[in-house]
């Protein structure tokens, strides 16, 4: 292979591709994206919620009705007085959305049953906090049938709440307090990233080579250049692209961090920092078991997702995403570039990709459990076999992954791609001249073992 | 010694013989047209040349060696399906081309500016491909053709897709560089341009070489000792033992044109005295040589021709 060929080849690769407008703009709107993807949850709640539903209702056991507390979603209308038969029949005309027909209290179960009439069927929303006030009803019904002065308050105090805090001991015995929650995060965010990264550019990569041999500059270019060089040039150029990017968005991360930290403050962000309340509490005179309580209460489960966040090597997680997002994308950008070359123009291609797709998308879901089990068997051997290991292994990698497992993993994803980049250099090179007859597997096969 | 020497170069695709047992001598500084019908073979073996696909036996010589990639960077290759990026601009492209042939960019840029000045096109250079014509992208891709000044230049069906205003600069400019010193070798379907440029030709039918060699060479051994003759005379010729028989002869009462046959060993100059003696007053004797478009389709419809034959050029 000549050098200086494949150099001339990325610079061009690269050019292209980084001055685009499309680059900048995915460059700087895709971070705003994942921030709006991270608020998505909680605006789908605010707007998914119900409001202004009137309730009706019949109470035939008398203790119910001053237990149905109005809120946005529901309001209720004591209508004890009415026949449910007509109310049923006056449902619309009263503008009402429900009936709620509370039967008599059961002497023998101490129970009432609650029947609910609409229209439209109800939601499960409103149906449970309908059942959660009747309960409520029905208990302090029962309890004040028991006639023990304050059995409530009782009850009330012995309710227990409990959290869990949980640590990892370091192998110097010292323990972090940690949050599980957060290495889910941030291990779902890695994977995204990851397999967005290696779908989107090796795809990149084969729609340059359709366009290369569909208008036919392929053939110009392997009068001057060798297809392997052609083809590495190119997926060598793109993976610049891609660690531009990735390198852009880290820079623009790290200004925002900073950026956030000079106006509010960080600091204040993690008030909780045990040293720093201790601290404070020396300072003022407080004694140490007013700062447990301070540390334990609500205020830790933050100063935990703060630890945790500090606390991740963000070194070994960058260099980790860089290799395997390398590895990875190498592996499927050779195979994309061959079934590239073996069509003329993208339509033809969806058959051609399909084994290679699949793998890609097995990664992704085997990522899904590698979330909540990053141990077990599935997720281990998803990490090991090199067309899913990339992103199964970085699904892993913010719960802490063995040493030899990386190294393995690694290897065995460096093998296969150079096995893999063989095969695909082969077909690549007769694929890019070929035109006409639409390509099929037993196609592949014969220009692999074409001289 | 040619500058490219084929030696019995074979290549399948499948079970398809592309070329089979193909030797052909390409002459330094000669314009040499490979000719054929569609499918005969001819891009395989300028594919073959350009070493963009290998052969499956047989070897090329470049300059009485094996193809090198130097020797690549000393080739310009117009493919017959002409492509450029579409959305790259055009000088930039050029540039692209020029330096994969391994020139320094200085030197690209030079020797562009130099070629887009001769076709009047230098406000071409910032516009992307794909604002331009065809026969405006033709010029573009025939300039990064021949940009790095190549010893060899491969042209597949050079004048298609051109009006005939920049068929004829493009034919001028081949011409040039013939005679600063390339070897070019063309492959086209235009018997004309064959007869107006070509030195020397290789006729490749069903994959095999039918005849190379000079096209006079050709042309004379195809003429079948036919010659036209314009005369005065009140009475038409008629034919003479021996010498040469009258094949036709229009006219009027005086001034006739035949065609006559000589004969095997029959001298022109005893045909012409035999033809003095009959009293006849001449206008124009004139050997008729065949076509080259008569000869290809002689060669290539009749397949009479013993496969493989080399003229002397």
């Amino acid at each position: 292979m000549n050098i200086r060929n494949i150099g001339v080849i990325i610079s061009r690769e690269y050019a292209t591709r980084v001055r685009k407008k499309s680059f900048l703009v995915i460059t700087f709107i895709v971070p705003v994206l994942f921030a709006l993807l991270c608020t998505l949850p909680a605006i789908i709640m605010l707007l998914s919620k119900e409001t202004g539903k009137k309730v009706e209702v019949t109470d035939r056991s008398g203790i119910v009705m001053p237990y149905l507390k109005d809120s946005d979603a529901v309001s209720f209308v004591d209508c004890s007085d009415g026949n449910l038969d007509t109310l049923k029949k006056n449902i619309v005309a009263d503008g009402a959305d429900a009936i709620l027909c509370i039967s008599p209290v059961d002497p023998e179960t101490k129970s009432v049953k609650v029947d609910m009439y609409s229209i439209k069927p109800v939601s499960v929303d409103i149906k449970e906090s309908i059942a959660s006030m009747v309960g409520e009803a029905v208990e302090d019904y029962r309890l004040s049938s028991y006639s023990i002065d304050g059995l409530k308050q009782i009850m009330e105090d012995v309710k227990a709440d409990i959290t869990v805090s949980t640590y990892t001991v370091g192998e110097d015995g010292e323990d972090r307090m940690t949050s599980s929650e957060v290495y889910m995060i941030v291990s779902i965010v890695l994977t995204l990233v990851i397999y967005m990264f290696i779908a989107m550019f090796s795809g990149m990569v084969m729609t340059s080579v359709i366009e290369e041999k569909s208008s036919k500059v392929a053939e110009v270019l392997v009068s001057s250049v060798k297809a392997v060089e052609l083809m590495f040039g190119k997926i060598i150029g793109v993976a610049c692209v891609a660690l531009t990017q990735f390198f852009l968005w880290i820079v623009l991360a790290a200004v925002i961090i900073v950026g956030i930290n000079a106006t509010v403050g960080l600091d204040s962000l993690m008030g909780a920092d045990p040293d720093q309340a201790q601290e404070i509490a020396r300072m003022s005179g407080m004694d140490m078991s007013m700062v447990d309580t301070v540390v334990s209460g609500n205020d830790s489960e933050m100063a935990a997702v703060f630890e945790t966040l500090m606390d991740l090597n963000y070194g070994q997680l960058i260099f980790s995403f860089v290799v395997y997002f390398l590895l990875g994308y190498l592996l499927y950008a050779s195979l994309f570039a061959a079934i590239g070359s073996a069509v003329d123009n993208e339509g033809d291609s969806t058959q051609l990709q399909l084994p290679v797709t699949i793998p890609l998308l097995l990664a992704f879901f085997i990522a899904f459990y590698a979330f909540e089990a990053p141990d077990s068997q599935l997720a281990f051997w998803g990490s090991i076999i090199p067309f899913t290991s990339p992103i199964v292994m970085l699904a892993r990698l913010p719960f802490g992954v063995p040493a030899w497992e990386l190294a393995l993993s690694i290897v065995l994803l460096l093998l296969t791609f150079v096995a893999l980049a063989y095969v695909s250099a082969r077909i690549y090179r007769v694929g890019l001249l070929m035109s006409g007859k639409k390509t099929t597997f037993a196609d592949l096969w014969k220009w692999l073992k074409q001289k | 010694m040619g500058l490219i020497q084929c030696k019995e170069v074979c290549r399948k695709f499948g079970e398809k013989v592309a070329l089979d047992h193909v030797s052909i001598d390409i002459p330094q500084g000669r314009i040499f047209g490979f000719l054929g019908p569609n499918g005969a073979g001819k891009t395989t073996l300028i594919r073959i040349i350009n070493r963009i696909i290998m052969p499956d036996s047989g070897e090329i010589l470049f300059n009485g060696h094996p193809v090198r990639q130097e020797d690549v960077e000393r080739i310009g290759y117009l493919p017959e399906e002409r492509g450029l990026y579409r959305k790259m601009k055009v000088g930039e492209q050029a540039m692209y081309f020029a330096r994969l042939k391994g020139m320094g960019s200085r030197e690209a840029m030079s020797e562009l500016k130099m070629w887009f000045e001769k076709f009047g096109i230098q406000n071409w250079w910032n516009r992307k491909v794909e604002e331009l014509s065809k026969g405006m992208a033709q010029k573009v891709q025939f300039i990064t053709t021949v940009a790095h000044r190549p010893s060899l230049l491969i042209l597949d069906e050079p004048f298609s897709g051109f009006d005939p205003v920049n068929a004829q600069l493009i034919r001028n400019e081949i011409l040039g560089l013939k005679e600063n010193g390339a070897t070019i070798v063309l492959s086209t379907h235009n018997m004309e341009s064959v007869e107006e440029l070509c030195d020397g030709i290789a006729l490749i039918n069903k994959s095999k070489l039918v005849i190379s060699g000079s096209v006079d060479g050709i042309r004379h051994k195809y003429g079948n000792n036919n010659v036209g003759l314009v005369y005065t005379s009140s009475s038409p010729v008629t034919s003479e033992p021996g010498l040469f028989d009258v094949l036709s002869d229009t006219g009027d009462s005086s001034r006739h044109t035949a065609v006559l046959s000589l004969k095997e060993g029959a001298g022109t100059s005893a045909v012409l005295q035999c033809l003095l003696d009959k009293g006849l007053s001449i206008n124009s004797f004139k050997e008729l040589i065949p076509r080259m478009n008569d000869i290809f389709i002689k060669l290539v419809t009749g397949g009479s021709e013993e496969p493989g034959q080399r003229m002397p050029m």
